[in-house]
This record gives structure tokens, C-alpha cells and sequence, in this order.
């Protein structure tokens, strides 16, 4: 298979996040179109994929074949289908349990944004852009790190870019560092229900806890206008306080005036360019629920051998993402779930855990190191 | 009620007779006790039944008369120094044991407090211990009241329940030593309960390392040496904090490499003995993760990765990383020397327990002492301390005990 140009393999890529679908068949050959290019640009990954026993040569025959390097690499090597000249924006990865930060690098935006945007309209907004053509348009309100403070916070850009073109021109951000600015978000929702505006409030799990308890304790519940909703990501790794999912949506729908029906979850990794959320059918009810990818985006659940699972049985999370056409088309990942019809139950780290021993583990270590 | 004090009657002597009788009854494997035990634990933990006979073995064999009286004596000049004033001593003295001792097992090591309530109940304390639900230290404790009806109120178990009660409250603050096992925060929580004048003996969660020098690098040549080392490292799937986290071996490159093949067919013989227990998912995907991020390094040129078994040995995983710290996976990390072992547990802020070494001697006791560890033992032992030992650096008995002086 000779080796696609760039700009080619993007169009292509581009062309499926436009149609939002993409066969089985489609998928794949497009996969090894993608696979081709980076083992031909990216020489960690090369290096990676010809060990594990495939090159330009032997291309993998299904996807679940494709090599998948652990999200952890990006710590160890710059894994980038493109000369660092090139880098047009990066994201910090996060030190997981091994303690090193890494990077995640794009030689341009318009894929990424085409990705989160093309979700983000089907998953968070597909209501709003029905009804109005696209006239009515959301205020967000962001408790998720400011990019003008952490230009490399994927979730930073990501809501800056859906706030820009989908949002009505006043957002707001309230999470500075770990601090949580709460009157600045009272005041702005009330100036939104002042202003008749539907909010959307984009929150990691951990500042909407701090947001939730900061409202109990002054006595406060707000009325969000109707039509608001709120995208909660991410959990409580590293976090001293854990709170049920359930009990979190139930005290944002109190305090926030958001039917829990309308807190949706988005589940994405900084080494990913593309994200899951909540299925539609599934929002019902707090706990299961059903994250599903766009048609680019692939889940495979896996066990410790890197064998592919079947449908309910917990693994490993791999993900294919056609759209990581920049950095690496298969990350692993430590998170646990199950496959569900296409899409995936995830299953928190606090529930997969085990403690048995009295050997210090990776967590305490980190803990005492500060 | 439970009567108070009820083995202030017995000699200590007396005491200990008891006490290795019920833990020679508990060696025998068909001890039907003993068999409910391991079937409790075998579910608990995920451990397989070689593993858990070997620790409940490792935990009952060493009760003897002889072993407990020499590590009595070896702490408090005599044994029946519990028993009242002896004169031999300047002044004269008695170690009177405490009332009360509760001894809270809150992590899930097998038996872990069955050694310190025996030498709490040497002293002739009352003990309370706080019981995984395993139920193994209330099994030996009617054991112990078969030998002798004082035992009945003077050893009693508590069932854990992973929460706090009223009941517990009042123990914790009216014990006169509180022993407690677990995480940091565990311990720490339990500290806050204790009254203030509670002698409070805490084990924290700690790693141990072990070190090989370049005169013992060729293990090819000492398959003997390789097994006691793969022993140290999956016995209890390396869960315990004296098991092997990390080996330092005093070489490099293709040399490291060569060692690090011989333990990995070491792996493969020692495994038999010890196959490895059941996992839980999130284990399973972080070992995947952490030999793969291994496998990824390899590929381009750093380190390398052995598979044996169900283990893995990791061979040169970046300086600035702590250890894995996970089930069955060692890593092997080249160091020039004691100071790059020092310089790394420094760095890493590893508790260290143990150093397990070819041989215990007096550069090893250097090597220790700079590291903070509080054991220096050859490899193979590393995870079957002597009964009389000073397990976390503490005493076996000497907190259990005031000294009352006649000047």
C-alpha cells in the first residue's frame, strides 16, 4: 500500500466526520490508510508497531489488530507524524500514577475542532440546532481550566472552540487553578436568566462537586433557564473526595435547576482528538450509562493479553481514533469498562480497585511524595 | 461482661505454653479451623491455596515455646519479668502489661495481627483485635480458650466492618495501646480516636528493594540464588511490604539483560509453587499498561521485557519512575553502586521495610541504615521474618509492657 499525503488522508477524514458515518469496511481501510502514513512519519510508533509485528509491509488486517500504545508513551516520546517545526498547537497529558506529564501534538486544528464540534452538536446540542437552525445559541458557563490561562488544556480548548461557534459571545470561566470562582458563576447564571438565555455549563466532576457544596452551604439553589444543561467530564482521580455519580447529578439537578436527565457526561482523553458522551437513550437514568463514540471513533475492550472482549465483560479501554491522524491512531488506556452494543459502560478506577497487602501501592506512593 | 484481666493468674511462662500448644494445632493443615480459615481467605484475598497454607505455615510454625521466650527475654531481660519484680535487675523491676490493647487490622494481609496480639497476650493483656472478615484471628482465639477458659475473655475479635461504631469509639479511646495496621490515612484516622494517653503502634504500608553486586550479577551460574529472589518477589503476588518491589543490580546493559533472563526462568520454576492468585480488572489493565509502556520503551531502544508465567520482569525502567508497585511485576534497575540505591529511595520517598541482599553483611547494614530500611535479610527470606524480630523497627512485646521500678 503506497503511503497517503496528509492533506488527503484529512479530507478523507474530514468527509466522515461530515457525513457523521462510516461502515465497518470503511472504517478499517481508512484505519490502514492511517496506520500506513504514521509508521511512515512517526518513528516511536513505528518502532512500537514493528515489535508488536506489523510495519508498512504487513499492515494489520483488523482493527483490533492495530498496535494500541498505552496513553503513558506520550511521556516517553514525542509521538507525531510531523516535524516539531510543524507543531501548530499542543496538549499537556496529565502525570497519571507514574508521576511524568507528556504531550499531545497536532500539526493543525480544523480536524480536531471538525471532531469535537460535529459530537458536540449530535450529543449536546442536537435540540437546540434542530429547532432553531442554529439561531438559538447557548451560553456557556465553564468550570474547566481557563485557556487563557492553560493554553494546553485539551478541555480548555475544546469549550473555547464550542463556545466561540456555538455559544452567544458571553462566556464565562470560573475555574482558576483549583479554585472554584462560585459568585462570578451565581452572578452570570442569574444575568442568564435575566437574559432569557439557556446556559450549557461544561464542568469537570470534581469543580461541580465544589460548585454543588458551595452552594448547600450558603442556602442557594439556582434556576438555570429552561433548555440548560450541563457536560460533566472526567472523575476523581487523585481527588481526596469521591462522590457517587448518582448523588453528584442528584445535587446538581437541586442546586442547579438542570433535570438530571440533562447532565450529560463526555468521556475523552487528552491523547484522543475525538470524544464519547452519554448515549440519548440511556440519559433516563443516572447509572448505567451508555457512552457512545462518534463513527470514527472506535472503543475495543481488552484483556491483560490485549485480547479483544466481548460484549459486558470488563477490560482495558483501547480506542481507534481516526481522527488522532497527527499523533497515534490506537491509544490503551488504564480505564476499565465493557462493550454495550457498540457503545461502552464505564467503570470507575474506585470500583475496579482492589487492596490486599500491606505493600504501599503506586497512589500512596504519590500521595507521600506531594 | 468479659472479665478484666483474667491471664494476670497464669505465670507467663504458663501463658506461652498455651499459646504455642494452640499454634501447633494450628500447623496441622487438616486442623479443621484451619481449613474453614484458608476457605474464607482464599476468596478474600484471591491468593491460591499453596499461598495461603504457605503464610498460615509461616505464621504458626514459628509459635513455639522456645521461639517466644527467647524473644521475650531478648526485649525484657527475663520472662518472668511479666510475672512481677525481678531482682536481677538495677533497680529491680516489673514489666506489668498493659489492660487493654487493640490491635486494628485494617488492611488484608493474612494473620497480620495474630503475632502482636500473641505477645500482647504474653504480657497478659485484654485484646481486642479488629477481625477481617476471614474471621482467622477470632479462629485462633478459640483455639487459644480451648487451651485454657481465660483466654475466652482476655482474647476477643471484633468483625471489621469498614466503618465506626459507638462501640469501637469507647474501645479505641480507653485502650492503653492501640497496634494498628494499614494506609497512611487509615492510620491516621485511627490515631485521632485513640485517648491521649494511648501508646499508639502504627504500621504503615512500606516496599522493599533488594540489591545484587557485580560478584553476584551471573545468576546463570547460581540458579539457586535466581529462585530464592523470584521467591521474595511473587510469594503473596508480591503484595506483602516485605516483598521483593524492586531488585538493584550493580550492572548494566547486556550483563543486566543476561540477569535478567536467568530470573525469569526462575519465575517460571518458582511459579509452580506459588501461581499467581486471581486479579481484579483494574490490576489486570494496569500491569497490561505498565509492560506495554515497558514494550514501547524497548522498541526504541531503552530497557527491555521479560515475560515468565504470569510475571513480568522490566529491565531498566526510567530513574525518575517510581517502582511499579503491582502484582508479579519486578523491575530490575541498573545501579553503579549504594549510592545510586540511596540516591533513588531518596527520590522516590520509598518507606523502605526491607533490604533483601545475597548476603546480610555488614555493607548490606550500611545499605540499610542510609535507606531507612529495618531488616537486612537473604534473599528467600525476605518475606519470612523470624518471630522474634523487629518487625516495622518496633519491638514485639516491649510496648505492650510498663515498667514499674522498686528503688
Amino acid at each position: 500500500m503506497s503511503v497517503a499525503a496528509p492533506d488527503e488522508l484529512d479530507a478523507r477524514i474530514l468527509a466522515a466526520i461530515a457525513a457523521y458515518e462510516l461502515s465497518d469496511e470503511a472504517f478499517l481501510a481508512l484505519a490502514r490508510e492511517l496506520f500506513a502514513y504514521q509508521v511512515a512519519h512517526n518513528a516511536p510508533y513505528a518502532a512500537f508497531a514493528r515489535a508488536a509485528g506489523f510495519d508498512a509491509a504487513r499492515l494489520p488486517e483488523r482493527v483490533e489488530e492495530i498496535p494500541a500504545v498505552p496513553a503513558a508513551a506520550f511521556k516517553e516520546a514525542r509521538l507525531a507524524a510531523f516535524p516539531a517545526s510543524e507543531t501548530a498547537v499542543w496538549f499537556e497529558t496529565s502525570g497519571t500514577t507514574r508521576g511524568r506529564g507528556g504531550r499531545h501534538e497536532l500539526p493543525a486544528t480544523r480536524l480536531y475542532e471538525a471532531a469535537l464540534l460535529a459530537s458536540f452538536d449530535r450529543m449536546m446540542l442536537a435540540d437546540v440546532l434542530r429547532q432553531a437552525q442554529d439561531e438559538t445559541r447557548l451560553r456557556y458557563l465553564n468550570l474547566v481550566p481557563d485557556p487563557r490561562e492553560n493554553p494546553h488544556s485539551s478541555l480548555g480548548y475544546m469549550m473555547r472552540t464550542v463556545a466561540r461557534e456555538r455559544g452567544d459571545g458571553a462566556d464565562g470561566w470560573y475555574l482558576h487553578g483549583d479554585a472554584l470562582d462560585v459568585d462570578g458563576f451565581v452572578r452570570d447564571a442569574a444575568r442568564a436568566r435575566a437574559d432569557g438565555v439557556a446556559v450549557c455549563v461544561a464542568t469537570t466532576a470534581f469543580a461541580l462537586v465544589a460548585l454543588t457544596d458551595a452552594l448547600a452551604a450558603r442556602g442557594t439553589a439556582l434556576s438555570l433557564p429552561d433548555g440548560s444543561r450541563i457536560m460533566e467530564t472526567g472523575g476523581f482521580k487523585g481527588r481526596a473526595r469521591v462522590v457517587e455519580r448518582a448523588a453528584l447529578y442528584g445535587a446538581a439537578s437541586e442546586r442547579l435547576g438542570v433535570p438530571a436527565e440533562a447532565i450529560v457526561a463526555e468521556y475523552g482523553m487528552t491523547e484522543l482528538s475525538s470524544q464519547y458522551y452519554d448515549s440519548r437513550a440511556s440519559r433516563a437514568q443516572v447509572e448505567p450509562r451508555v457512552k457512545v463514540p462518534p463513527p470514527w471513533l472506535r472503543p475495543i475492550v481488552v484483556d491483560g493479553e490485549g485480547r479483544p472482549l466481548p460484549d459486558g465483560v470488563v477490560g482495558a479501554i483501547r480506542h481507534v481514533d481516526l481522527a488522532n491522524r497527527g499523533s497515534v491512531i490506537a491509544i490503551e488506556t488504564e480505564d476499565l469498562g465493557a462493550l454495550a452494543g457498540g457503545g461502552l459502560v464505564l467503570l470507575g478506577r474506585e470500583q475496579g480497585a482492589e487492596l490486599r497487602g500491606c505493600s504501599l501501592d503506586a497512589e500512596s506512593l504519590l500521595a507521600r511524595r506531594g | 461482661m468479659a472479665e478484666r484481666g483474667a491471664l494476670r493468674a497464669l505465670t507467663a511462662k504458663r501463658i506461652i505454653g498455651f499459646i504455642a500448644d494452640a499454634a501447633e494445632r494450628w500447623c496441622d493443615a487438616d486442623y479443621a479451623p484451619r481449613v474453614r480459615a484458608t476457605a474464607a481467605i482464599e476468596p478474600r484475598l484471591g491468593y491460591t491455596t499453596p499461598v495461603v497454607d504457605y503464610a498460615l505455615d509461616r505464621l504458626f510454625f514459628p509459635v513455639t515455646r522456645h521461639a517466644l521466650e527467647a524473644a521475650i527475654a531478648s526485649e525484657l531481660g527475663r520472662v518472668d519479668a511479666l510475672d512481677g519484680v525481678v531482682e536481677d535487675r538495677t533497680p529491680p523491676a516489673w514489666a506489668r502489661g498493659a489492660d487493654r490493647v487493640t490491635i486494628v487490622s485494617s488492611d488484608t494481609t493474612i494473620g497480620v495481627a495474630i503475632v502482636p496480639a500473641i505477645f500482647a497476650l504474653c504480657a497478659k493483656c485484654d485484646v481486642v483485635v479488629k477481625d477481617r472478615s476471614d474471621a482467622l484471628a477470632g479462629a485462633f482465639f478459640e483455639t487459644l480458650a480451648q487451651e485454657h477458659p481465660a483466654f475466652a475473655s482476655a482474647a476477643r475479635a471484633r468483625a471489621w466492618n469498614g466503618g465506626e461504631d459507638a462501640e469501637e469509639e469507647a474501645l479505641l479511646a480507653s485502650s492503653d495501646v492501640v497496634v494498628a495496621f494499614g494506609r497512611d490515612e487509615t492510620l491516621r484516622a485511627i490515631r485521632a480516636r485513640c485517648g491521649a494517653g494511648t501508646r499508639f503502634v502504627p504500621f504503615g504500608h512500606r516496599v522493599s528493594i533488594g540489591r545484587l553486586t557485580r560478584e553476584e550479577i551471573a545468576l546463570r551460574d547460581a540458579p539457586a540464588l535466581a529462585d530464592r529472589i523470584a521467591r521474595d518477589a511473587l510469594l503473596y503476588d508480591g503484595e506483602g511490604c516485605l516483598s521483593l518491589h524492586a531488585l538493584f543490580v550493580e550492572a548494566g546493559g547486556e550483563t543486566l539483560a543476561r540477569a535478567a533472563s536467568a530470573l525469569a526462568s526462575a519465575f517460571e520454576r518458582v511459579a509452580v509453587e506459588f501461581p499467581g492468585g486471581v486479579r481484579s480488572p483494574q490490576r489486570i489493565a494496569e500491569i497490561a499498561s505498565y509492560r506495554n509502556l515497558a514494550a514501547f520503551r524497548a522498541a526504541g531502544g531503552r530497557g527491555s521485557v521479560f515475560r515468565s508465567a504470569d510475571a513480568t520482569l522490566v529491565v531498566d525502567p526510567p530513574r525518575d519512575e517510581p517502582p511499579p508497585l503491582l502484582p508479579r511485576v519486578l523491575p530490575l534497575i541498573a545501579a553503579g553502586g549504594d549510592d545510586e540505591i540511596v540516591a533513588y529511595c531518596a527520590a522516590q520517598r520509598l518507606p523502605v521495610q526491607a533490604l533483601g541482599v545475597a548476603a546480610p553483611d555488614a555493607r548490606a547494614v550500611a545499605l540499610a541504615e542510609r535507606i531507612g530500611a529495618v531488616r537486612v535479610a537473604a534473599f528467600g527470606s525476605m518475606q519470612a521474618p523470624p518471630l522474634g524480630g523487629h518487625h516495622g523497627g518496633e519491638p514485639r512485646i516491649a510496648e505492650f509492657v510498663r515498667w514499674i521500678d522498686r528503688e
